[in-house]
């Protein structure tokens, strides 16, 4: 046979058995893993487990590291989405309360009367051990930002076993405090980790300990816990099995003996694995949803996850060709009323996604959110977009809308904004994402519909991240207009959604150097203030300021829950806690 | 024609090349490069397939007309109907207007690349062949370091890397692709350049580029063009790979291999519509060249005559 013929024949054998496959796995099984002294959880796609410290760096301790971690060692304040709105969570924590000085410089929390696996008391001086480490290791601590914990933490001062009083830099607000500062307090196990040495040492140490993944089942340092559940097995590949403490005397008592955490390389590996019935637990992808029958068939219930984040496209405000254009309120209300959120969350996202219009979540109801962000202040308007436009100087040539008066007049293009300037930009977005290609395709029909040119370039989000960081106009890598990290690259808050990183001016993740000094001290005004006005005040500046391109809000995942399993709530701030699973049927 | 005179046809194939005559029945006689050619049913097909789907491509969309450029998202997922004859996909565009719309690019691109590395390798194998000695060596060397490294592992680096448009696309599945049409080209060259017409040309005084261009490469034609449908067939391959990985031409351009990819999503949704046209489109263009290939090798193997 001749080497083309070859070809060919190879070529329908591959599709033969390509439809076999299909055909197969369009099936059901009966497999099923459903067992009362067991659950098998989806670990999300490409995701590995490898730390289980609860300290570390920003590389270790992502969202799902952390899950794990605070099954075994509890933390101080669990304030969370875990028991349906975000709240602190006592029944989560080793703290029973946090007195505030009526001056809000200080707070003085109150120990329950807990121990160690080891039937050690869990004490002040197991805080203080967490809080010297952070201290004397702030710079390689993932929740270090500089002004905030642990630099505004003045003092650690211990009453008695069960009572410590930390004195702030200065009065805050103490919602702000519980929630985003005090919440990253983990009591840690001082009689079995503090081996000698400063505070640096240690940490050197106990990191040094946690980077042996294969050790994690034997070393004697991690089996001190304080948590729900202990390791049986961490596999270097990814899966993780946790058994319940037996000596656990917190409020969540662990109802499922044993929790199997698995890693899938791809989310359509964990479909399949769902479809076969190995899975208790797992997910699908948005545009997925329409096959909800077949899942509810299978004995599932498809629940989505609804995320505490916002999603949004920031403008580089220093880029040298649109830079200027972008600093034009009129012009980033042009681009937002040409986006018609709710039929991208409607369509594209198949109802799983939320409108978001400000720098609020806007997934669930909170006290953060105004009025003016709740009501849509730039509602979609093709031609209202085009009016805001050709009312300030800019006239449609070939298509696209190009400035003809120039000037800061204003009915002219506004300052920095040259004559012949055309309303055309690029966005560098994530690859790899059906939802993410058919939302920027949908926004680039609508943005040409009012006379933008909106050019797409993809690339893996990782190369995303690096290709769009913030940098001064003369900077070689400032070429980048408008960035987009995906669906899946939607910004998760803290408990307490304060901007500072996000939009303060040089905030260390405000990509696109947005300014604005009014909103500067609305931020700051709500980490200190006592008050909800201050946040709300600034959920309404945002709103009406656009320093970036609001966007619709998607679930954290599409869940998919095996019929029985309950008795929990899916925290939006994105963790997972198994305490809180039992079968109920 | 009757079954008669097509055996007719095909016996006076079978000799024309031997015993070539004049005269009016001999001149109706199909030039008999064409009628080996045509023995071959696959290859026949095969250029039906690729005329048919050039056809749909580039004078389709004049006749069933689309707007490609912008979504709808009114009218999304919608299946076949006397609207949308082949349906609609997750943003809206008439799922027909893109198969034609994405098959340029396919085409486009498969074609072109195909090209461009078979005259890349041509030239690079005809001059190692000819020059022989340490030349042919280190040019060799350079196919072999190239040919160990997976040509789908370097576009998909170069596509993460600078996101191309088609023209980009063309340029590095042409440069990709070159390595095996130079070998084969190199082989024949090491067989032509001893023969006595190349040695007299040298003999007479003829340069050694005179040679190569007036000599090796018209007799390896046969092996140019048969390696070209195969460079062909499989850059439309490497298109519809990269784009299915997400790393093909961006929106609103597309190609099947982009399609397919889109549609897959809707694989458990019985949306068969993104899924089916865009595959089929794939397996049947590939198919087609790879036979076309074929059949040319068979017309111009002398032994097999």
């Amino acid at each position: 046979m001749s080497p083309a013929r070859t070809r060919l024949v190879a070529g329908a054998a591959a599709l033969m058995a390509g439809t076999l496959l299909l055909a197969g796995c369009s099936g059901t099984s009966d497999a099923s893993s459903a067992s009362k002294d067991s659950i098998n959880y989806a670990l999300p796609a490409n995701f590995t487990p490898n730390w289980i410290l609860p300290i570390g760096t920003a590389a270790h301790l992502n969202t799902n590291n952390k899950s794990i971690a605070d099954s075994l060692w509890e933390p101080l304040v669990a304030y969370d989405g875990s028991t349906g709105k975000i709240a602190w969570n006592k029944a989560g924590s080793v703290a029973t309360a946090a007195d505030f000085a009526a001056d809000g410089k200080s707070v003085r929390i109150t120990l329950g009367d807990r121990h160690w696996s080891d039937g050690k008391p869990i004490t002040s001086r197991d805080v203080q051990f967490w809080f010297d480490l952070i201290k004397a290791n702030k710079a390689q601590w993932a929740g270090y930002n500089p002004g905030k914990a642990p630099d505004n933490w003045t003092s650690f001062k211990t009453e008695d076993a069960r009572h410590f009083t930390i004195t702030f830099d200065r009065s805050y607000n103490p919602q702000w405090m519980l929630a985003n500062e005090l919440n990253q307090i983990t009591p840690l196990p001082q009689h079995v980790w503090d081996k000698g040495g400063d505070a640096k040492q240690v940490w050197t140490f106990l990191n040094d300990a946690a980077k042996n993944i294969a050790g994690y089942e034997k070393n004697a340092l991690w089996q001190t816990i304080s948590g729900p559940y202990a390791v049986k097995s961490f596999s270097t590949a990814g899966k993780v099995v946790l058994t319940a403490n037996k000596k656990y005397d917190g409020g969540e008592k662990p109802a499922i003996p044993t929790v199997n955490l698995l890693p899938f390389t791809t989310a359509d590996a964990e479909k399949n694995a769902l479809r076969s019935g190995s899975v208790d637990y797992g997910y699908i992808e948005a545009t997925d949803l329409d096959q909800k029958d077949s899942f509810t068939a299978q004995g599932y219930t498809v629940k989505p996850w609804s995320g505490w984040a916002i999603t949004y496209m920031p403008y580089n405000f220093n880029n040298p060709a649109m830079g200027a254009v972008f600093k034009q309120l009129y012009a980033r209300q042009a681009v937002q009323r040409s986006i018609d959120q709710t039929t991208l969350a409607k369509v594209v996202f198949n109802g799983t996604a939320v409108p978001g219009y400000g720098p609020i979540p806007q997934g669930q109801a909170s006290d953060f959110l105004s009025s003016v962000q709740k009501s849509d202040p730039y509602p979609f308007s093709t031609s209202a977009a085009r009016q805001l436009l050709t009312d300030h100087g800019w006239t449609e040539q070939g298509g696209v809308m190009t400035c003809t008066s120039p000037g800061s007049g204003a009915s002219q293009c506004g300052e920095g904004v040259a004559g012949g300037t055309k309303f055309a930009m690029q966005v560098l977005s994530q690859s790899g994402s059906t939802v993410t290609d058919n939302m920027m395709s949908a926004i680039q029909s609508s943005l040409a519909k009012t006379g933008i040119k909106f050019a797409i370039k993809t690339a893996p989000v990782n190369s995303v991240l690096s290709q769009t960081p913030q940098c001064t106009s003369g900077q070689s890598i400032c070429t980048w207009q408008l960035s987009f990290f995906g669906t899946a690259g939607s910004w998760y808050f803290n408990a307490f959604p304060t901007g500072d990183s996000l939009f303060q001016t040089k905030g260390g993740s405000n990509f696109g150097n947005y300014s604005n000094p009014e909103v500067d001290k609305l931020i700051s005004a709500s980490t200190t203030s006592s008050s909800n006005e201050a946040i709300q005040g600034y959920s309404a500046a945002l709103a009406k300021d656009l320093p970036v391109i609001w966007l619709p809000e998607p679930v954290y995942q599409v869940s998919v829950v095996r019929n029985g399993l309950g008795g929990f709530s899916q925290d939006s701030l994105a963790n997972f806690h198994p305490a809180q699973w039992k079968w109920t049927s | 024609m009757s079954a008669a005179q097509g055996g007719r046809f095909r016996s006076a194939g079978r000799w024309g090349l031997v015993a070539p005559r004049g005269g009016a029945a001999n001149r109706r006689r199909p030039a008999p490069l064409i009628a080996r050619f045509a023995r071959n049913k696959l290859a026949v097909a095969g250029v039906l397939v690729v005329a048919l789907f050039l056809f749909f491509c580039f004078v389709g969309p004049l006749l069933y007309s689309t707007d490609q450029t912008h979504t709808d998202l009114t009218q999304v997922n919608l299946p076949p109907s006397g609207t949308h004859w082949l349906g609609t996909d997750a943003v809206g565009h008439d799922e027909l207007g893109r198969l034609m719309y994405g098959g340029k690019i396919s085409l486009l691109v498969g074609l072109a690349a195909g090209l461009l590395a078979t005259v890349i390798g041509t030239l690079w194998g005809a001059v190692a062949g000819y020059a022989g000695g340490w030349v042919d060596a280190v040019m060799m060397r350079v196919v072999d370091a190239g040919i160990a490294i997976p040509a789908l592992f370097i576009l998909l680096v170069v596509s993460a890397i600078t996101s191309p448009g088609p023209l980009g696309l063309i340029v590095i599945l042409g440069l990709v692709s070159w390595l095996v049409p130079s070998r084969l080209v190199r082989a024949e060259t090491l067989t032509l350049k001893n023969r006595d017409y190349v040695l007299t040309l040298r003999a007479t005084g003829g340069t050694h580029g005179r040679a190569i261009v007036r000599h090796i490469l018209p007799n390896s034609v046969s092996t140019i063009v048969v390696a070209a449908t195969f460079q062909v067939a499989d850059a439309i391959l490497l298109v519809a790979y990269v784009s299915y990985l997400g790393l093909g031409v961006q929106p609103p351009s597309t190609d099947w291999g982009g399609m397919l990819s889109a549609g897959l999503t809707a694989a458990y949704s019985g949306r068969w519509w993104l899924i089916v046209p865009p595959g089929l489109a794939i397996i049947l263009v590939v198919c087609a060249f790879n036979a076309i290939g074929d059949g040319l090798r068979d017309a111009f193997d002398v032994r097999g005559r």
